[in-house]
């Protein structure tokens, strides 16, 4: 027999102040007439009015993304009321880490301190959160540890200022990104109980499908055309800079095939449905992350004819007000409904996060539970 | 059932009253295994009365109570082997399948606390703080009892002593770990040391059982066991009732 998992303590944190539409370009350079017109016509279309960057004036990076990490589990474990030392398990999700070696959760470890615990780097984008959050539900579930911490956490303004772009091959595809994703990191306690004092949020499942098999990358860096070949790799040009200059160090995303995409998130919620999963009579809220507010009309509507009494009062979104920050992005959402008092004991919460990289997706059913507490 | 009722049903070892006043307590001539049956109904409703255990059938714990449970089980669990060593150390070679069944019992039990330590871990305790608990009011006499009783030549009374701790361990243990599981919703990673007694136990009560029907058993044995018996059943409630008090 399994035990039950809980989020006991959630916690987040955006670096520096917020940057609004308009002073993006100061931040990531690109202020020439061209760019300036797509930066407009991309941020008008994913609906983000502002979003957080580590990155100064200057463009040099102000903290390490494992310093992001470490201040958003800090939040969580003080939310929580325990400590570093009380953890089993830390499972990180990022899409890119400070170093290419040792493993992210290694170096976010060591700058949280605590105790001996076991790590998980989960890479991938923003469906990397649910990988890691499943592998530390997990380990709990089946009794291996009663706490552990996820954390996921993005440092993508590195990847998209102006020095990523002069002198490199010109790609319409990489600036689709540039003007969405922006820095953050959000987390989260995992515990075998319910926390005493107030309520905690029940994990009934999680859920994480890739359809990889059936699609080519949708979303990337490092490669230059749409197929993996040996020699066509960054890792594989004579040196990183040849490689740069070709333009695969950015990070592109094929816009054309983010239909297909909402499409088969919309067609992996039917099986949920189908599967006994979602209960439509029994759904109060859906976090969904998205990277643009197209997708949030698309996958809304959809939803609306699906789910009776759905409104957007049990949508709940903050890609406005904190920008789309990956892997990060659905526990900095979670945080914020939880905090400002959205769920109450009894509700049903889906957390979604499809994943444009390869397609692929992740899901997690939550209840809100009340503590469990003894007569005597 | 009350303890007093609980008493008063087995009274045979202990009915000093008659119509013409007190009578010392006479010997009980009937066979050892249906005496230990009456001490066995005896014990279960003491333990149907103690606190932690009614609280748990009434599913009306939390997780600190099963940590409270462990440390304080731990504390005299870790001597368990000890005296059962010791024991086999005091039967003369005319007890030898006795000292040989003991040694092996003592074997099986010497690293039984590790068990609970992992389990004790597993549920977010603390395995410092677990070693430098304190055995309880009753976990210190049932201990100080047992080291007592293996300290004598061909120390046969312990039979009793193992007849109600594997008893417990076989039929009591596994009882409480799902119920633990069911309240607290906890892993079987959570609840080794209770699941596991259910099985090895049930395994040494069927080896105890053959001892206790051999002929080597005679009266003074018998009443040797039923005593101690009964002196541990009275301890082991006590050291369940006494939680950390120390």
């Amino acid at each position: 027999m399994p035990a039950t998992a809980y989020l006991t303590g959630l916690g987040r944190y955006l670096p520096g102040e917020p940057v609004a539409n308009e002073d993006v370009a100061r931040r990531l350079g690109g202020v020439d007439k061209r760019t300036d017109g797509l930066r407009a016509r991309i941020q008008r279309a994913n609906g983000i009015r502002q979003r957080y960057y580590a990155l100064d004036d200057e463009g040099r990076t102000t903290e390490l993304n494992e310093e992001l990490a470490v201040h958003a589990l800090e939040d969580a474990l003080a939310d929580r009321g325990i400590a570093a030392s009380d953890l089993g398990m830390l499972a990180c999700a990022t899409t890119q880490g400070d170093l290419l070696v040792p493993g992210f959760a290694s170096m976010v470890h060591g700058r949280l301190g605590g105790g001996p615990m076991q790590t998980l780097t989960a890479s991938g984008v923003c469906a990397a959160s649910i990988a890691a959050l499943d592998a530390a539900v997990s380990k709990v579930r089946l009794g291996d540890h009663p706490r552990a911490a996820v954390v996921g956490s993005e440092l993508a303004s590195r990847w998209l200022h102006q020095r990523r772009f002069d002198g490199v091959e010109d790609h319409l595809d990489a600036h689709f990104l540039r003007w969405m994703l922006s820095d953050g990191a959000g987390a989260a306690i995992v515990e075998f109980q319910p926390r005493p004092d107030r309520p905690s949020l029940r994990v009934d499942w999680v859920r994480q499908v890739s359809l990889a098999h059936e699609h080519e990358v949708c979303m990337r860096a490092g490669l230059d055309g749409p197929t993996a070949v040996a020699g066509r790799t960054w890792q594989d040009y004579d040196d990183v800079a040849t490689a740069e200059k070709a333009g695969l160090m950015q990070i592109r995303q094929e816009t054309a095939v983010l239909d297909e995409l909402a499409a088969a998130g919309l067609a992996q919620f039917e099986e949920l449905v189908d599967r006994g999963l979602v209960d439509l009579k029994k759904l109060d809220h859906v976090l969904c992350h998205y990277s643009t507010h197209a997708f949030r009309d698309v996958v809304f509507d959809a939803l609306s004819t699906r789910v009776p009494g759905m409104d957007t009062s049990r949508w709940f979104s903050n890609l406005e007000t904190c920008g789309n920050t990956g892997a990060a992005s659905i526990f900095i959402a979670l945080e914020e409904a939880w905090r400002t008092g959205r769920f109450a004991p009894g509700d049903t919460i889906l957390l979604a996060v499809p994943e444009s990289g390869r397609f692929s997706f992740g899901f997690a059913h939550l209840t809100v539970v009340e503590p469990r507490r003894s007569s005597r | 059932m009350t303890s007093t009722e609980a008493s008063t049903a087995t009274s045979r070892e202990t009915s000093t009253e008659t119509v013409e006043g007190y009578r010392p307590p006479q010997p009980d001539r009937a066979g050892l295994l249906a005496r230990l049956a009456d001490v066995w109904t005896d014990f279960e409703a003491r333990l149907a009365e103690v606190p932690i255990l009614r609280a748990l059938d009434d599913g009306d714990v939390t997780v600190a109570d099963y940590q409270r449970l462990l440390h304080n089980l731990r504390q005299q669990v870790v001597d368990g082997s000890l005296w059962i060593a010791r024991a086999a150390s005091n039967f003369d070679m005319d007890h030898f399948d006795l000292r040989s069944g003991a040694i092996s019992h003592a074997l099986e039990e010497h690293r039984d606390h590790l068990l609970l330590e992992r389990d004790y871990v597993a549920v977010g305790g603390s395995l410092e703080a677990l070693r430098a608990g304190r055995k309880n009011l009753g976990s210190q006499a049932l201990s100080g009892y047992m080291f007592h009783e293996a300290s004598k030549p061909n120390p046969v009374g312990c039979l009793g002593a193992m007849f109600i701790i594997e008893g417990l361990g076989a039929q009591k243990a596994g009882v409480w770990a799902r119920r633990f599981q069911e309240v607290l919703g906890l892993a079987d990673n959570q609840v080794h040391f209770m699941a596991y007694h259910q099985d090895a136990d049930a395994e040494h009560t069927g080896t105890l059982d053959a001892i206790l029907t051999s002929d080597r058993i005679d009266d003074d044995a018998a009443d040797a066991i039923v005593t101690c018996a009964r002196v541990v059943a009275r301890l082991y409630v006590m050291q369940l009732t006494e939680l950390d008090e120390i």
